[in-house]
């Protein structure tokens, strides 16, 4: 074909080429980079907690100025809890020493051998005297949920006590157990040494996220524990709504407990939707930034390859003018423009396949980011070669379309 | 002759409108997007608190467990237990001394228009003030006795007490905290401090959070047994009840110490070793880790208080600038070759290679500084969005007078090395070839 006269052409007037091809490589370089990342943060944000219709749940916190005693606190929580039961539209309500993703919880070493000197995993442990794999959704996948005669009640400014059974995620288990297909009915210890507390697993559900649903597996190591505890002057309630009630139950949850209540409380929510916002609220943003910077950074490269092409196009009026006079159809001088852009195209995205590893490996090492993917580079690389054709294709046509008096007549 | 360029340079922006604002624009939005994220990155790290940031020291003592233990394992945490932090304060082993809690309180306001809130704050020695600079609006900080006693006195923050008392000075006054009186001896004004370096562990958004709504006598709150607000970490089980849990390796405090000079910190290492060796003997810290002082900066570093997520978002907007740059020179080489006749008729008229290169430099000066201008206005857009994301970045996301002019002097910069190329090209007219092809 025509290669050979084009790339003699190309090398005779090397600066507008180099340009092209050097915005093209920077461009792919970041671009394979940026999408990559932002592909990770969504893949961490879209991640499910384990709780059924999230948009359903939230989380109710009541403060009482005046505590009581351990036989007053208990009673306060339950009347707490039947107040917010027999709110209406409200279809499940359960004790929650925590929430998944609300970035603040309580965090343990476990052992599944009580001569181990350090723990093997670190959990974070859901307290509840209620069902929360009932108020949540949670899919048990193996054993059952807690039995009432398994609910100690503990009031943690004087007792040692300890539940003796727990509810553990897949995850959890198969990291304390590795290879085992059944966990039910084994024994394993929150902490180490002569203190460690001995529990049975009686169910195994398949999953719930940590409150600060770290990234990698130990975002997945829960435990659910059976007690009804007092001692704390706060109770955290997780609630569900009926579809589509959620502002009015709130509202009402809130008034009914202010009211129930004889001595003052504070009263605070927060959905799960609202702590899923908060906790990947940076991942979002990032994601953002990257996504607004690869568009810029699209149209940037788009608009240089026009404007040479462009250029290119304006200086060689004379000779495409000759060259159509010699019998060159239009199809030949757009074919002429494509190919070379094409051609300066991919020594771009070749530069930019190497500066995208380069790019790649830098973060690696400095920021903690992931590898690249080679998809990432082929995808890129097949965008660039589009653009650059797309972004040829009107100059070129432009070209194309000068008629050949014109053109020589005004030499 | 630097004025009819100028002019001239003006006017030729008008010339090729296209071109032009193509090549404003990419300046404008390469300029911006750097700008934002340098901005962000050059507040995230700052020096809080220039004037005595190699005075203040973060002191660390190994506290975990030996059962398990390998040199060079971690520390369980980077807070200190209470046994140490009461240890550290009566030691007397700098200057000043703090220890720092979080705790929150149910404020029950006299107002009768006004129902219990809560309300965050720090458990705190009489010295934390002076050691950090806070600003006093009204009073002062509460005494050393009071520290002693663990007396019920607070400093408000601005916000809490314009919120109970409006703009009236509250000194003196009694506020009703959890179910205890206490006495207000002082209020703070306005003090943002960024980053926040004093209390980075425990904070909802770390080194970039909310000022504090109140402080109290660090006794006072143990005294109190006020809940804890942020981080504690325990490697073994506590026993029940408030003493067991003092008395415990749980860390959880946050402790400063403030030395005369910067040259005190080889005593105060001095002392944190023979501390840690006099409390080995007592069957502690059997660890036998390395104890380390941290200064200001170096505690920033640590805490890692600049995310490498802002790191990537600069780096990313440095190479995105890059990327403008090459596409401004292509348009100006675009620009300028058009005009090869323009520099052939000069050149025949006498105008040196070098009159041609001011006038095209000053041209590109030109496009750059229009550049520059819509720069700043989009930097300011990107930083108001920015600002949007979270409370967090509200305080990160501001400019001040050196950004501004780092912003415009970039700008400029990066047009003129943007022209060079160009401009060197349009001095390699031949006056004679072009002339002759007219």
């Amino acid at each position: 074909m025509e290669i050979r006269p084009i790339l003699s052409a190309l090398l005779r007037n090397k600066t507008g080429p180099i340009l092209v091809a050097v915005q093209v490589a920077l461009s792919l370089g970041i671009l394979a980079n940026a999408l990559h990342i932002v592909q990770v943060r969504q893949a961490v944000s879209a991640r499910v907690s384990g709780i059924a219709n999230e948009a359903e749940v939230f989380n109710l916190q009541v403060r009482r100025l005046k505590n009581g005693n351990h036989q007053e606190q208990l009673a306060a929580q339950h009347r707490e809890t039947d107040t917010l039961r027999a709110v209406p539209g409200v279809t499940s309500v359960a004790i929650t020493t925590q929430m998944p993703l609300s970035r603040s919880g309580n965090y343990t070493g476990l052992a599944s051998d009580r001569r181990q000197l350090k723990s093997s995993v670190t959990t974070t442990t859901y307290v509840s005297p209620d069902s929360l794999i009932k108020t949540w959704g949670l899919q048990l996948v193996e054993g059952r949920d807690f039995l009432p005669g398994e609910i100690p009640e503990i009031d943690e400014t004087t007792s040692e006590e300890f539940a003796k059974v727990a509810i553990v995620t897949r995850q959890l288990a198969d990291k304390l157990w590795p290879g085992q297909s059944r966990y039910v009915g084994k024994t394993f210890f929150f902490g180490t040494g002569e203190t460690a507390r001995a529990v049975q697993v009686v169910g195994v559900i398949d999953k719930l996220q940590s409150p600060n649903a770290q990234i990698g597996e130990r975002g997945e190591f829960s435990t659910l524990v059976p007690a009804r505890l007092t001692g704390d002057d706060t109770s955290s309630y997780t609630l569900r709504a009926e579809p589509g009630q959620m502002d009015r139950v709130i509202k009402e949850a809130e008034a009914a407990l202010r009211a129930s209540s004889p001595t003052p409380v504070i009263v605070k929510t927060k959905t799960m939707n609202e702590l899923r916002r908060d906790r990947y609220r940076a991942d979002v943003a990032l994601a953002w930034m990257l996504v607004t910077v690869s568009v810029l950074l699209l149209l940037i490269t788009a608009s240089g390859i026009v404007g040479m092409a462009s250029l290119w196009v304006t200086q060689r009026r004379k000779q495409i003018g000759v060259r159509r006079a010699l019998g060159a159809r239009r199809v030949d001088i757009l074919r002429y423009f494509v190919t070379e852009n094409f051609m300066i195209t991919s020594v771009g995205v070749a530069a930019g396949v190497v500066l995208a590893l380069g790019l790649n490996q830098l973060l690696v090492s400095q920021l903690e980011m992931a590898r690249l993917p080679a998809g990432y580079l082929i995808a890129g690389a097949a965008v660039f070669w589009a653009l650059g054709v797309a972004a040829v294709y009107g100059p070129a046509w432009r070209a194309a379309s000068i008629s050949p008096a014109t053109a020589t007549r005004s030499a | 002759m630097f004025q009819y360029y100028f002019l001239l340079g003006l006017r030729s922006l008008r010339r090729n409108p296209a071109l032009t604002a193509l090549m404003v624009l990419t300046l404008a939005v390469g300029v911006a997007a750097s700008v934002a994220t340098l901005t962000i990155l050059h507040v995230m790290s700052g020096d809080p608190i220039p004037h005595k940031s190699d005075r203040l020291f973060v002191p660390l003592v190994d506290n975990g467990p030996i059962e398990g233990y390998k040199p060079g394992d971690d520390r369980p945490d980077n807070q200190v237990s209470y046994r140490d932090a009461v240890n550290f304060l009566n030691s007397k082993a700098a200057e000043r001394a703090t220890a720092i809690y979080g705790t929150s309180v149910a404020v029950e306001p006299a107002r009768k228009d006004m129902t219990v809130f809560i309300s965050r704050g720090l458990g705190v020695g009489s010295d934390f003030f002076n050691m950090f600079d806070a600003p006093f609006l009204h009073g002062q900080p509460w005494s050393p006795a009071d520290d002693k006693a663990g007396a019920n006195v607070v400093v408000l923050g601005r916000k809490l007490a314009e919120k109970l008392y409006g703009g009236t000075d509250p000194v003196g006054q009694r506020i009703t905290m959890s179910g205890q009186q206490y006495q207000i001896v002082g209020v703070l004004d306005t003090w943002t401090v960024v980053p926040r370096f004093h209390r980075i562990i425990g904070s909802s958004d770390g080194a970039f959070s909310d000022e504090d709504d109140m402080f109290i006598p660090f006794a006072a709150g143990i005294r109190n047994e006020l809940p804890r607000n942020g981080s504690t970490t325990c490697t073994s089980d506590v026993p029940p009840g408030y003493q067991a849990f003092l008395d415990s390796e749980c860390t959880w405090i946050q402790f400063w110490f403030e030395t005369r000079s910067a040259s005190d910190r080889p005593a105060l290492q001095n002392y944190l070793d023979s501390y840690a060796a006099e409390q080995r003997k007592l069957g502690r810290l059997k660890r036998n880790a390395p104890n380390v002082l941290y200064d200001v900066r170096e505690w920033l570093d640590f805490m890692k208080v600049v995310g490498n997520d802002s790191k990537l978002s600069a780096w990313l907007a440095f190479g995105f600038l890059v990327l403008c740059l090459v596409n401004t020179i292509g348009l100006l080489l675009a620009k300028f070759s058009v005009r090869a006749a323009e520099v052939g008729i000069r050149r025949a008229l006498g105008a040196s290679r070098r009159e041609i290169f001011n006038q095209f430099l000053i041209e590109t000066t030109v496009v750059g500084l229009v550049g520059g201008v819509l720069g700043l206005v989009l930097a300011f857009g990107a930083l108001a969005l920015i600002a949007m994301q979270s409370k967090a970045l509200t305080v990160v996301a501001h400019m001040d007078w050196i950004m501004l002019l780092t912003t415009f002097a970039m700008a400029v910069l990066s047009a003129v090395l943007a022209g060079l190329l160009p401009t060197w090209r349009a001095c390699q007219v031949t006056p004679a070839l072009q002339l002759k092809s007219q």
